[in-house]
């Protein structure tokens, strides 16, 4: 059941609140009262239901309201039947593993093509954003797929897209053409996992490379902070008691440089504090 | 600017007309093709700067969504445009798997779009791609009537906001065709460009005037009373003109989105008509919608960023534009 609430108009639109303000007298008949279903079987023209399906149509239609030629309709429109019949025998349904491709590329190419594409200026514009914007996922791929895409941007029988009448559609490849497209594709598809391969292998040394600088950086921060915190404890305990110290040492901390003479001093007596005696400057000495 | 970001595309967002902050997106995968859709509706938290977008609720479809409309009776009801042809209506009170409540299957191909009727508030429209505009009611199981006279797909139809009989249909057959439905036929055909027509509306304070949005990448705004020559020609959009649509406020004021990423502001009284531009998206702007509750709140939705993920984003512009 969908009507659980009680039917309540939504708040007063603000031109229903500014009132009647036309400019002149308007080509409509006055409204009707009543349901909307009311009036329109009320009218004689209601006709509940009705399906209409559209009859698949020839993309050159003289006959229709506009007087002149119509673009095919998106779904109608796939290179495999139209001018550009080129790409089917083209690497991308040669079985060689791509064919993934080739439909994303007929979805777009047609649904864009068709629904936009009847002027010049889409066919570009689309055809540039879907190469620009990444459709496989990142540069990695658009260098590799950029010239397929690219062509459905531009380069599909001239400026005014392959419907247009002034551009007849090609005469299909002769032989030679269809087995070069063959060729082409399948040195296109080495081309691209040996392209992809190579992108790995340098992918793979990348991260190794930077994972050993980081241990090798890593190493070195610990290294400064340990000296850097030993050196305030230093500081701190030698503050109270020098100076000097008892071996003529200035403060522990800033000579670490200097030849050490506090371990050449043989063992000591056990330290009274744990860390008191660390630096060999001892007070009590 | 709040901003949502939804999994899939935008394609078209809508103020309730009930709640202020309340809006719904309809989204679809991979540019709308192929793949699931989504309907998002969303609370804006209301204060005085508009804050972030909390999620109300979401359903999923199995076809992208291409357009919602609110109903005008229930504040819990909207419709949504389905790419399989069907027609959904949602629930805002029914829990998740009772939704949708309604769907209405007769459309052969895509619907594309759909307008509920502002003033008499029983009906809808929905046009879609199998070249007719169909006219529903709440209370019946089926389509009330077919409109089938355009040659092309239908992108958008529109109920004339002050004549509850009267509507405009923008088809790719380049022509806007206006319709009474109690007549067989279309009262009025326009041949208003010369490339496919995306989007049209009415001028909500004057009932004869339209607005049309189209491939050749320009607005145009039309009287139906004299539709040989266009009122207003304008011009500035890179690429076709996706939407457009009149503002609620303020009777010359225009809002228009177009594929060069662009949301422009328009008076096409004055000479100098582009009064706002909005380059927010990174990429299609598809979807806009102007609040009626709240002058100045606008809304749009677009397709991804261009990076490696696919998210729309639904965006609020606070607009003040000066008198």
């Amino acid at each position: 059941m969908v009507l659980l609430c009680a039917a309540v108009g939504p708040p007063p639109k603000p031109w229903e609140r500014a009132g009647a303000s036309s400019s002149g007298p308007a080509p409509f008949k006055p409204p009707s009262s009543g349901s909307t279903s009311d009036v329109v079987e009320a009218s004689g023209t209601a006709k509940p239901g009705e399906i209409v399906t559209t009859s698949p149509r020839n993309a050159i239609v003289n006959t229709n309201a506009v007087g002149r030629p119509l673009p095919t309709r998106p779904w109608e429109n796939n290179y495999g039947s139209s001018s550009y019949g080129g790409y089917n025998s083209s690497p991308y349904n040669s079985g060689l593993g791509s064919g993934m491709y080739n439909s994303f590329g007929n979805t777009y190419g047609g649904t864009y093509g068709g629904l936009y594409g009847n002027s010049m200026y889409n066919r570009g514009g689309y055809g540039g954003v879907l190469n620009g914007s990444g459709m496989y996922g990142g540069a990695l791929h658009n260098s590799s797929f950029g010239g397929p895409m690219g062509g459905y941007g531009m380069g599909m029988g001239g400026p005014y897209g392959p419907q247009d009448p002034n551009n007849p559609p090609p005469s299909p490849p002769g032989f030679w053409i269809s087995f070069l497209r063959v060729m082409e594709g399948v040195v296109s598809f080495f081309g691209r996992i040996s392209f992809l391969v190579d992108q790995n292998t340098q992918a793979i040394h990348l991260f190794m490379s930077a994972l050993l600088q980081l241990f090798d950086r890593g190493g070195v921060l610990y290294g400064e902070l340990a000296r850097f915190v030993l050196r305030i404890l230093g500081r701190r305990k030698s503050r109270k008691i020098l100076p000097p110290g008892p071996n003529g040492l200035p403060l522990p901390g800033p000579d670490m440089q200097q030849p050490d003479h506090r371990f050449l001093e043989g063992p000591k007596v056990a330290p009274t504090g744990s860390w008191d005696n660390v630096w060999g400057n001892d007070a009590t000495r | 600017m709040p901003v949502f970001k939804t999994p899939f595309n935008g394609y078209s967002v809508k103020f309730s007309p009930f709640y202020e902050n309340r809006l719904a997106v309809a989204t679809a995968q991979n540019f709308g093709i192929l793949g699931n859709g989504r309907v998002h509706v969303l609370d804006l938290a209301s204060g005085p700067v508009p804050a972030p977008m909390s999620e109300l609720a979401s359903f999923d479809t199995a076809d992208g969504v291409y357009d919602i409309a609110w109903s005008e009776s229930h504040d819990n009801l909207f419709i949504a445009a389905i790419a399989d042809g069907s027609l959904k209506l949602y629930d805002l009170y029914l829990p998740p798997p009772a939704n949708p409540a309604r769907s209405l299957a007769e459309h052969t191909r895509e619907v594309h779009s759909v307008d509920w009727n502002p003033t008499r508030r029983d009906s809808f429209l929905s046009s879609s791609w199998d070249d007719t505009i169909k006219l529903w009611t709440l209370d019946r199981p089926a389509s009330v009537r077919t409109f089938k006279e355009h040659v092309y797909c239908v992108y958008s139809a529109a109920w004339n906001p002050r004549h509850s009989d009267v509507f405009a249909s923008a088809s790719g057959d380049c022509t806007v065709r206006v319709w009474d439905v109690r007549e067989p036929g279309s009262t009025m055909i326009i041949p208003a460009h010369d490339h496919e027509i995306l989007s049209c509306d009415w001028n909500k304070y004057d009932d004869c005037l339209l607005v049309t949005g189209s491939v050749d990448k320009t607005v145009r705004v039309w009287d139906v009373r004299n539709f040989r020559v266009p009122l207003a020609v304008l011009s500035g959009h890179g690429y076709a003109v996706r939407k457009v649509k009149f503002s609620p406020h303020r009777r010359n004021m225009i809002m228009s989105c177009s594929y060069d990423m662009k949301v422009c502001i328009w008076d096409f009284m004055v000479e100098d008509a582009l009064i706002g531009r909005y380059d927010h998206h990174t990429e299609f702007a598809v979807g806009i919608d102007m609040s009626v509750l709240v002058e100045g709140l606008l809304a749009s939705t677009g397709i991804p960023q261009s990076d490696a993920n696919w998210f729309a984003h639904a965006e609020y512009i606070q607009l003040f534009a000066e008198e």
